[in-house]
């Protein structure tokens, strides 16, 4: 029954996957390009989010259809609004990795602090594996792999914090500053990507118990 | 609390007296009609068992009522039952069929057809036997016989079956023919496949009850020369008579046993009737739609 | 006018499984005008209906819906009262052409009704009907069968196929009679408000059937139920009506026709936008 529907819906969940995937190559990329310093690779990175940006409003026409012609309930409904919310999400999330790019290609050229750098690397697969199990757990709807975002997040955040301090501790060259300052931006689009994640999650949550909930308070 | 009590507990004592006075005064009209029927039915068959035996059925009617017989008048009620078949059924399906279908309702002369058949249906019997009389008899030169018997028993039965048969075909609902046409039938394979047989059994039943009232007219068969007294086996174009005439002829002998033969002639009579009767209610219970 | 130029706002998007380029026309309508008994019901009607699509018309009560879509396999010619003007050509040849046969219009362009109207024959008597009275007497049986399947009442009705069409419950009725039509091997299948005397489910059934249909036939249905029409229509016709004070007439027109996506998310004249929100009507 309502085959077409169904179908339609199928479809939507696969290609919010398949942006989930862009996503992840999108940040990749950022990260390589930003522990490689490798500004070629920042300038496909910043050209790539354009695929990123036309799943996002292929996905949001379906969704747009979806809700005009078949008035989903029930699971439906809830699956269409967090596939709408997800969607949003993740072209955030690509968003903030095309800035972490532009910041590669506008830190001057410095040799750098490897220790951050190698921070980065971290956060990045850090942030790398959060989207991957986000996004599993969408496909699963597996209510506790969602509410798990919130520790790794917590690994980010504490990263960030990091940064910070280090940042702080880098000496007086104007240039390493500059690098400095550039970095704690890098490190805050990372923190960024993270949150989105834990978000997604939280959509994953409401999609499988139909309450709207955060998993922690701001406070924290 | 007591309130709600009282509105929910009884209809006014007037209304219910009312109420059953109808219903008495109903089952007074049912009783009587039905005592009635039943005191004729029974005072009938008490008076002519006696003669209800073969020789009714072989016999030539005869001065003797000890051998008297109606076989001939039988025969004539046969033979005129089934040429009035013959004639109304496609006569008056016909006619019935044309102006449901095929005729422009709006038309004068269609108006006027409509309300002819509606009068007719009214005439007195009487009024027949004196039309078929100058027509068919003396007009037509076909003389006192059977066949003008029948045709003028046609002529007094058409109106009823062409109504009986515009009924049926009407009690057909026009989305059996609009789905008869979209589909792309022509309006003659619409008629002759959907709407006919549907009202097949209706038509029947017109047909049957027309036959029952035809088979008890006596008035016009006597104008157009049913004799009173036929002592041999009719055939189309012979003088004849018919069973209700036998009845009358055998009820004005002064002789008793005449009136007994009488009083079994009219069981025979009946029993033919009510078989008919039952017939036509048997074939409309049997073929109802339900749509 | 091209077909693209005559519907409004009509994008061609990279994905749509159809370009304006490759919509074949079956029924090409201009400035249709029916009156009954000299007054008119609808006006100045013209639009395209295109092949293996189905088609919409929805609109409020007295709008002229009905009468427009009986003129495509020519019912209103039962009705003596009614005049068409104007021209529908059915793959450019006109259907109300002076040489033009009624019985071989209903032959290519079949009907369902709102309430399901089976004969009262056997299932198979039903089906069989269009076949026997068009002379296609050779292999009833399969024609009978296929048709069935079609309509997704084979399952159901295989082992009862001499039984009363009557004895079947009003969605399979339905079904039965859109077998019915798709026994003569039209190329459309005209419907009018084909589920609106159904429950639920069988309502879904037949929408699931007409999405099934498309592939191999052209759908033209009314609907009252406009979910109805955003779910299973690929184009949607919105009509409406016209009220002339001074000579009390009221006459259906055509608003507006569009892909159904655009009808119900982003439509193009304020009066449709008021219907489908459901501030008028």
């Amino acid at each position: 029954m309502r085959v077409g529907f169904h179908e339609a819906l199928d479809q939507l969940e696969a290609s919010l996957q398949e942006e989930g995937s862009l996503v992840l190559r999108v940040l990749r990329g950022a990260v390589t390009a930003l522990v490689g310093h490798d500004l070629e690779l920042a300038d496909e990175v910043i050209a790539f989010d354009d695929e990123v940006d036309s799943r996002y409003f292929a996905i949001e026409e379906g969704i747009q259809d979806l809700l005009a012609r078949q008035t989903p309930v029930a699971t439906d409904l809830r699956l269409v609004l967090a596939v709408l919310h997800i969607n949003l999400h993740l072209e955030r999330m690509a968003d903030y990795c095309v800035t972490i790019a532009k910041l590669v290609k506008l830190a001057p050229d410095v040799a750098g602090d490897p220790t951050l750098v190698e921070g980065f690397q971290d956060m990045g697969a850090r942030a790398e594996e959060m989207i991957e199990l986000a996004m599993d757990a969408f496909a699963k709807r597996d209510l506790a792999e969602a509410e798990s975002l919130v520790e790794l997040d917590e690994l980010i955040d504490r990263a960030n914090r990091r940064v910070v301090q280090h940042v702080l501790s880098l000496g007086s060259d104007p240039k390493l500053q500059e690098w400095g300052l550039r970095m704690m931006i890098v490190s805050r689009c990372l923190e960024r990507i993270g949150d989105h994640a834990v978000d997604v999650g939280e959509r994953v949550a409401y999609l499988v118990t139909g309450e709207f909930r955060e998993f922690t308070d701001a406070s924290r | 609390m007591s309130a709600a009590a009282t509105t929910l507990v009884g209809a006014k004592p007037r209304g219910r007296v009312l109420g059953a006075i109808f219903m008495g005064y109903l089952l007074l009209s049912l009783a009587i009609g039905f005592a009635l029927l039943l005191w004729l039915l029974v005072d009938i068959a008490a008076t002519g068992l006696p003669y209800l035996d073969q020789a009714l059925f072989l016999n030539d009617p005869s001065a003797d009522p000890a051998i008297a017989g109606a076989r001939p008048a039988i025969l004539g009620t046969l033979y005129i039952g089934a040429l009035l078949l013959v004639f109304t059924v496609p006569l008056g399906v016909g006619t019935a069929i044309y102006l449901e279908e095929y005729a422009d309702k709006e038309r004068w002369y269609n108006r006027l057809l409509e309300l002819n058949i509606q009068n007719l249906a009214a005439v007195p019997s009487i009024v027949y036997g004196i039309l078929g009389l100058a027509f068919l008899v003396r007009g037509l030169g076909l003389g006192r016989v059977l066949v003008a018997g029948a045709m003028i028993l046609t002529l007094l039965v058409l109106p009823v079956v062409i109504i009986a048969s515009r009924e049926a075909i009407r009690a057909v609902p026009g989305s059996i023919r609009q789905g008869g046409f979209a589909l792309g039938a022509t309006k003659w394979q619409v008629v002759w496949r959907q709407v006919l047989p549907a009202a097949a059994p209706g038509m029947a039943t017109g047909s049957i009850l027309a036959l029952s009232r035809a088979i008890g007219e006596t008035a016009p068969l006597l104008l157009v020369g049913a004799l009173t007294y036929v002592a041999f086996n009719p055939s189309l174009l012979d003088q004849f008579t018919v069973l209700p005439i036998q009845i009358f002829q055998w009820t004005s002998r002064p002789q008793e046993e005449f009136k007994v033969l009488a009083a079994a002639a009219i069981i025979v009579l009946l029993a033919i009737l009510l078989t008919l009767n039952a017939l036509a209610i048997w074939v409309r219970n049997r073929y109802q739609k339900r749509w | 006018m091209s077909a693209a130029e005559r519907i409004p706002g009509v994008e061609v998007r990279h994905d749509a499984p159809s370009e304006s380029a490759l919509r074949e026309v079956v029924f090409d309508v201009e400035g249709l005008t029916v009156a009954y008994g000299g007054k008119p019901a609808l006006s100045g009607v013209s639009l395209e209906v295109y092949k293996n699509f189905v088609t919409a018309f929805i609109g409020p009560s007295g709008c002229g819906k009905s009468t427009f879509i009986r003129c495509f396999n020519r019912m209103n010619d039962l009705i003596p009262s009614a005049t068409v003007d104007g021209t529908i050509l059915y793959h450019g040849e006109d259907l109300y052409g002076r040489e033009v046969d009624p019985v071989e219009v209903r032959r290519l362009i079949g009907m369902v009704f709102q309430k399901p109207n089976p004969f009262p024959k056997s299932i198979y008597d039903n089906v069989a009907f269009g076949p026997r009275v068009l002379g296609l007497k050779d292999g009833l049986d399969d024609r009978v069968r296929h048709a069935l399947e079609q309509a997704a009442l084979w399952d159901e009705v295989k082992s009862r196929l001499k039984e009363s069409a009557l004895s079947l419950s009003g969605g399979q009725q339905q079904r039965l009679c859109i077998a019915r039509a798709l026994a003569v091997e039209p190329e459309v299948i005209l419907m009018d408000e084909p589920a609106s005397a159904l429950d639920p489910i069988s309502t879904t059934r037949i929408e699931d059937l007409m999405d099934e249909l498309k592939r191999e036939y052209t759908i033209v249905i009314v609907t009252h139920n406009m979910q109805q029409a955003a779910r299973v229509a690929d184009m949607t016709a919105f009509f409406s009506v016209e009220v002339d004070e001074n000579r009390d007439a009221r006459t259906g027109i055509l608003v507006e026709y569009d892909v159904t996506t655009k009808i119900f998310t982003n439509p193009s004249d304020q009066r449709t936008e008021d219907y489908v929100t459901g501030r008028f009507g």
